[in-house]
């Protein structure tokens, strides 16, 4: 830091010192007799004006955005991914889907039933479950239907519309297998049944391989308790795998040696394939990334110095690697990955970037530590059909014009 | 009920201290935390409504293609369309539109099982275990699986039925299972 006190208060140093030192420099008696002090504001809110559970600013307004069909019972809505700053998605921010709307369940009547293959069935409360040991873990929560919309040709309109079907947070619960463990899993055991308690009674076959690693049941959400549309009092978390298996409203887990083949999982979550077959059982929501800024909707203000920041993330591990290319494809740079560099969690990336004005396409693509690499969507079309548009983590591309104006392209 | 007493947490210090001594010896009943309570079988019936794919977990009672017809016209045409097409003002997409095709699913259970949990969808659970399986005999004669205007399915019939795409899923090996290990029993 500079010594303010050796600085003579004369023009030519107050111009030498800059933003950083002036101040500073204002508080000097000789300097504060030539200039005119902006007004102070004066007092601002009263405690007492202020609320118990803290309100952001009327002047931030990035909102969700609702995607409803019919009823409005089966929905959801998407994150503002271009206004996110950092990992972390603010919970009131945080993308849902329902199947039978939000229930409003009171959590001292809420129960988790476990039965089946286990040696002893039991119902815990709530109160029950925040006795066992706890922790916290950081993990992005995707849905596999992210970027369906943009399957046959880009229609997003920003990435919000493209990509605002993963986001994430902190998740505080106990981990599954302690409970599991608690119950005795019998050796036959192979599979669970998640169940929620909405009116869908939402279920979900999950592998019992995953039960036992990094499963939890959580009820807290960035160090609160769960939002109701996060499955409040009680929600699965399946760190990685597809957002439909991390059930909401958890109230019962069934035990058993074979997987259930549930109507989600074997229609709307499978994917089929060119040669009409059916890949079902794909949990795994597979390494992506995406540039969030500058994105389709925004526009450069004229050649310059941009940073371009984006998210990674790996259902299947850590995020090992970023690469941009600012020539449609044709040169890539390592992009800064920026810590806390977790595994199956969003990671922020950056790079500097000069826009020489020139009319470009820009894009990103990620590798994780088993090594995958995000493909682009002739690659994907050799693996999924027509129709297969679930599980889309292609490349995706933002078109620069001449005129700054940014859009969603395909090549 | 969510704030956490002194009380409580010191009982969790004492649990968690007698845990991790006793880890190092075999495991042993005293080690568990013993939270919860015990259910019993009539209480878990209550609850255990979901079908496996051999039918166990399938109610009494049967229905047939008629039963199901009206009550699909009563209850469910409104939102999926006379003709399977679906009412996309009603958000119910059509039933042979590819992904949802009721005649592209594994097994019979997974019908049973999903209009059982979840449908109608603003009443759901209201269904009878008849109604249900008229329902299942009617959607599957009207997308051609079977071809019985007289079709009556109960536990023992709504099992038995092979469904034609059944061999055209495959397994995703990132799911560590592979087709044989999720051949029925
Ligand atoms: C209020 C509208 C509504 C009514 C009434 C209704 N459904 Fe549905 N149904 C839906 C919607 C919406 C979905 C999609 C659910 C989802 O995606 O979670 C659906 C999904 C289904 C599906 C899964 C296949 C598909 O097309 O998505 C079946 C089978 C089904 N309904 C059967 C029934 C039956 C049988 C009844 C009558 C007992 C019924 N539904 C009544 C709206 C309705």
């Amino acid at each position: 830091m500079k010594n303010i006190a050796k600085l003579k208060p004369n023009r030519r140093n107050f111009i030498k010192a800059g933003m950083a030192t002036s101040a500073a420099l204002l508080s000097s008696t000789s300097l504060a007799q030539e200039t005119i002090l902006e007004p102070s504001r004066g007092p601002g809110r009263t405690i007492m004006e202020m609320g118990y559970y803290g309100d952001r600013s009327e002047y931030a307004t990035e909102a969700r955005l609702k995607g409803n069909r019919g009823t409005g019972l089966v929905g959801g809505s998407l994150t503002p991914l271009q206004n996110m700053q950092g990992m972390i998605t603010p919970s009131g921010l945080h993308f849902e889907v329902h199947h039978s709307g939000v229930p409003d369940i009171d959590p001292s009547e809420h129960k988790l039933i476990v039965h089946g293959l286990v040696g002893d069935e039991k119902v815990f409360t709530m109160e029950d479950l925040m006795r066992f040991p706890a922790k916290s873990h950081f993990h992005f929560l995707e849905c596999a239907g992210n970027g369906m919309g943009e399957w046959m040709s880009p229609r997003g309109q920003n990435v919000q519309q493209t990509h605002g079907l993963t986001s994430c947070s902190q998740w505080t619960g106990v981990p599954l297998k302690i409970i599991l463990n608690e119950l005795g899993v019998r050796g036959d055991a192979k599979w669970i049944l998640a169940e929620g308690d909405d009116g869908a009674r939402m279920a979900r076959s999950i592998p019992m391989w995953k039960a036992m690693d990094d499963a939890i049941l959580a009820y807290a959400q960035n160090g609160e308790f769960l939002r109701p549309e996060q499955g409040f009092p009680l929600r699965l978390l399946v760190p990685g795998f597809e957002g439909n298996m991390n059930v909401k409203w958890l109230h019962r887990i069934e035990v058993s040696d074979t997987p259930w083949w549930t109507h989600h999982e074997v229609t709307e979550y499978a994917d089929p394939r060119p040669d009409d077959k059916i890949r079902a059982f794909s949990f795994i929501m597979e390494g992506r990334s995406v540039i969030t800024s500058p994105s389709a909707g925004m526009k450069l203000n004229g050649p310059g110095f941009y940073e371009i920041s984006g998210l990674a993330w790996s259902g299947a591990g850590t995020v090992k690697q970023v690469q941009i290319s600012t020539d449609k494809g044709d040169s890539w740079t390592d992009a800064q990955l920026e810590a806390p560099v977790l595994p199956k969690c969003h990671t922020r990336f950056r790079m500097p970037w000069t826009w020489n004005g020139q009319e470009t396409t820009i894009m990103s693509r990620s590798t994780d530590d088993t090594g995958y690499t995000q493909p682009t969507y002739s690659e994907m079309y050799k693996l999924q059909g027509p129709i297969g548009m679930m599980h889309n983590n292609a490349i995706q591309n933002w078109h620069i014009a001449q005129d700054g104006e940014i859009t969603n392209v395909r090549s | 009920m969510f704030a956490r007493n002194t009380k409580i947490v010191i009982t969790l210090a004492a649990v968690a201290a007698s845990i991790s001594l006793s880890a190092i010896y075999k495991a042993t009943a005293a080690e568990k935390y013993g939270f919860g309570r015990s259910l019993g079988e009539a209480e878990i019936a209550r609850y255990d409504s979901d079908i496996h794919t051999n039918g166990k977990g399938l109610p009494s009672g049967s229905g047939n293609v008629e039963l199901g017809r009206e009550t699909f016209e009563l209850q469910c045409a409104l939102c999926h369309g006379e003709n399977l097409e679906g009412v996309p003002q009603m958000g119910a997409r059509s039933m042979h539109e590819g992904r949802r095709d009721i005649e592209k699913l594994p097994y019979a259970s997974s019908l049973f099982d999903f209009i059982r949990r979840s449908m109608p969808l603003t009443d759901p659970g209201s269904l009878s275990s008849e109604e249900t399986y008229g329902l299942v005999a009617y959607l599957l004669n009207e997308t051609g699986v079977t071809d019985n205007p007289n079709l009556t399915l109960d536990a023992k019939s709504l099992a038995d039925i092979k469904m034609p795409n059944r061999s055209n899923f495959i397994i995703d090996p990132a799911s560590r299972f592979t087709a044989e290990d999720l051949e029925d029993k």
